[in-house]
């Protein structure tokens, strides 16, 4: 039994999501009890994730700054050919530049772009993304279909850049291409993590102290 | 040569031309013979270097309003240039096919027409004239390193500098005329050690080549006095009394000549004659492009249009790369047959010469450039340049070991970004030293000031939230307490004092909090001091 089902296993054509997973090694959140349920132990930069919120201000760009400042340090020698710039497409206050100091950023690497209308949005972070030079893209698009999910996604996978879409509650029942889905829901006592979909990972509720 | 203070009499210095020097003269034309040099100076023809210090070769276009005409006829059709005078145009100027069918400058343009039904009419266009002279002379700068206009129809080039990197006056003057011919255009050619007497020879074609002072009395003399380009009446004053010829103004007493007729004309004959010093001053061909590109007819073809866009882009291309340049900025001009020309600007982060990026950069714009009417000419102008730097590319083995190449760096990324939505909506951030919220950053473009920021660094303590609003927003209050969105926010951290700003007229007074919502959210709020129970929101804590 155990034979056969090695060898089942060994025929190219069946696809095993979790050895996918372990192949790439994630980039650390910050957070270890976050990486411990993401697949290789970290975000996976060259993919689109998305985050689900009701709300800004819980607590949804503390999640990622620890990552993005290590991204916007990163030096050529540690492989980036140039180190990474982090655009923000259509965000919906400024980011305060004094409080993304604190947290480790470089600003001098930082482009924020401001289209004027939903196409845009997306044609904007399409380029960022694929141009190669943006170790991650945040934007905040105004839709986003299955179609241009997964434009995003093959533009991140093209230009190995993390593209990070910020999306509200109500595209949880959307099909999405993004390689993880998170949703952020807080209360008094902190904020909730509920991995919704992780290629290579299990969906899971992680409890956060942002 | 005596002194001129002593011997006042006369204009010029010798009274009768010499025989040697006469000899000097020779047509230009005649190729493939130096010119032979006689008398006691002879050192087998090489120049005489102690004596001759400038020598200026005059380029003088007679037939320029004929030949910056763009015929659009067919090849062979005869042209001619009119001009207004009184209301009536008259023929200034004919080809030769025109000339042999009779038509005469002077004429009507409907006398011209009877003669010759066939021939094209053009207005004179003195614009036209002057861009086809900066061309010439453009071109010309690769023989000297000064080209001076020297009237509307007149190039004089500096050439005793020239000599020896050409291969000698023949070489040179050959090469020049033979230029001249190719280009199409009819000069009247000399070469003298002044520049004014080098404008004069040429005006009176007399196609020679002087190279010592001495001899230049007696080939001006001969002269008439309507090559000089003196006022109509001035020569006709002299004509009067008799006086034909520069010879014939030279034997006039110097007082009285300036007495009579003013200043001016002493001077430019003792300037033509090497009396007194001549300044030039040299032309430079712009340093920015400027390329036109005219249709017979109206356009909307948009394939088209940018095909004629890629070319001018080639031409820039090139301009730029002559002088080792390149330029930030660009703008395209669509000229319509009616109504104001729709302009187009493009902007590059660096100085940028290269055609298929600036065609990249205007694929992106002209997608959404609305050209309300047809084109009938287009016009490439190119910015302010700068020193191009020469960027080094990344070797094959650099780059992360799998990585897809790097497509375009972030100054070409932000390129696209501002040619498709525009300046304003791409920037970078950068921190200011300042206490006040508000002012501690500031937006720069990124193709102004590339790369600029300042070492300010918040202190780690103090909290500060990842969302700004861009103007703090009025909350209302329930008995001393903000509320949010009908929630009455619980404040968790602060005081903290932010004061003052007297210097900018716009001081604060103001406690900073850190407010806490019931379902989580974090914001910033702040209480202003001066007016005591207003709360404003002014930041989340993203």
């Amino acid at each position: 039994m155990s034979a056969s089902l090695d060898k089942l296993l060994a025929n190219p054509r069946v696809w095993r999501g979790r050895d996918q997973a372990r192949h790439t090694s994630g980039l650390a959140s910050g957070y270890p009890e976050l990486d411990r349920h993401l697949p290789g132990g970290g975000w996976s930069p060259d993919s689109l994730t998305e985050i689900l919120t009701s709300q800004y201000g819980i607590g949804e760009l503390r999640l990622l700054m620890p990552a993005l400042a290590r991204l916007s340090q990163q030096t050529p020698e540690q492989g980036f050919g140039e180190p990474g710039w982090i655009a923000w497409v259509a965000p919906p206050f400024q980011p305060y530049p004094p409080a993304l100091r604190q947290c480790g950023i470089d600003l001098s690497r930082m482009l924020i772009v401001r289209p004027q209308d939903a196409s845009e949005i997306l044609w904007s972070a399409e380029q960022a993304l694929s141009s190669g030079t943006c170790a991650a893209v945040l934007l905040w698009p105004e839709f986003l279909n299955d179609q241009a999910g997964r434009r995003l996604q093959l533009a991140a996978e093209k230009g190995r850049s993390w593209a990070i879409a910020f999306r509200p509650l109500t595209a949880r029942r959307q099909a999405s291409a993004a390689a993880l889905r998170l949703e952020l829901q807080a209360d008094a006592q902190g904020t909730r993590v509920h991995i919704l979909k992780s290629r290579g990972g299990r969906p899971v509720v992680v409890d956060l102290l942002l | 040569m005596k002194s001129r203070a002593c011997k006042p009499p006369a204009l010029g210095q010798d009274a009768t031309p010499t025989p040697a020097a006469m000899q000097q003269s020779l047509p230009l034309e005649l190729g493939g013979r130096e010119p032979t040099r006689s008398g006691a100076h002879s050192r087998g023809g090489l120049p005489a270097r102690d004596t001759v210090q400038h020598l200026w070769f005059c380029v003088w276009l007679p037939q320029l309003p004929l030949e910056a005409v763009v015929s659009t006829g067919a090849p062979g059709t005869p042209l001619a240039v009119v001009e207004e005078h009184h209301g009536i145009h008259r023929i200034l100027m004919a080809d030769a096919e025109a000339l042999a069918a009779g038509v005469m400058p002077g004429q009507a343009a409907n006398a011209a027409l009877a003669l010759l039904p066939t021939l094209q009419l053009e207005e004179r266009s003195p614009p036209r004239e002057q861009q086809a002279l900066e061309e010439l002379a453009a071109w010309l700068e690769r023989f000297s390193s000064f080209v001076s206009m020297a009237g509307p129809d007149v190039l004089l080039l500096e050439i005793a500098g020239s000599l020896r990197l050409f291969g000698g006056l023949q070489a040179l003057r050959q090469a020049l005329s033979r230029g001249l011919r190719e280009l199409g255009f009819a000069a009247a050619l000399a070469i003298a050690p002044t520049p004014l007497a080098a404008t004069w020879l040429a005006r009176a074609s007399r196609r020679v080549c002087i190279r010592d002072t001495e001899n230049l009395g007696p080939a001006l003399r001969r002269l008439p006095l309507a090559c000089l380009d003196w006022p109509a009446s001035l020569c006709e004053a002299l004509a009067g009394m008799g006086v034909a010829t520069v010879g014939d103004c030279l034997r006039l007493p110097r007082e009285g000549f300036t007495r009579r007729f003013g200043a001016r004309c002493l001077l430019d004959l003792d300037r033509a004659l090497g009396h007194l010093a001549d300044p030039r001053s040299s032309w430079r061909a712009p340093e920015h492009f400027c390329g036109d590109y005219e249709m017979t007819t109206e356009q909307a073809d948009r394939k088209l249009l940018l095909n004629i866009c890629e070319e001018l882009l080639q031409a820039h291309e090139s301009f730029l790369l002559a002088r080792q340049l390149g330029t930030q900025r660009l703008s395209f001009s669509f000229f319509h047959f009616k109504g104001p020309a729709t302009e187009l600007r493009l902007g590059c982060a660096r100085a940028e010469r290269s055609a298929a990026r600036w065609f990249d950069l205007l694929r992106i714009r002209f997608e959404r450039l609305v050209l309300p009417e047809p084109v009938i000419a287009v016009r490439l102008r190119g910015g302010m340049t700068q020193p191009l730097q020469a960027e080094s590319g990344d070797l094959p083995f650099h780059g992360r070991p799998g990585a897809s190449q790097r497509r375009f760096s972030i100054a070409q990324l932000a390129e696209r970004l501002i040619a498709r939505i525009g300046d304003q909506s791409v920037q970078a951030t950068t921190m200011v030293a300042e206490h006040r919220p508000q002012y501690a950053w500031r937006p720069h473009s990124l193709l102004a000031d590339w790369s600029c920021n300042t070492h300010a660094e918040p202190p780690p303590y103090l909290q500060r939230p990842l969302w700004m609003l861009p103007e703090p927003a009025l909350l209302p209050a329930d008995s001393g307490y903000p509320v949010h969105q009908g929630c009455r926010l619980r404040l968790v951290d602060g005081p903290e004092r932010l004061e003052t700003g007297w210097w900018d007229e716009d001081g604060i007074s103001r406690d900073y909090y850190t407010a806490l919502r019931p379902d989580g959210r974090r914001l910033w709020v702040f209480r202003n001091r001066n007016h005591e129970s207003s709360w404003y929101l002014h930041g989340y804590f993203g």
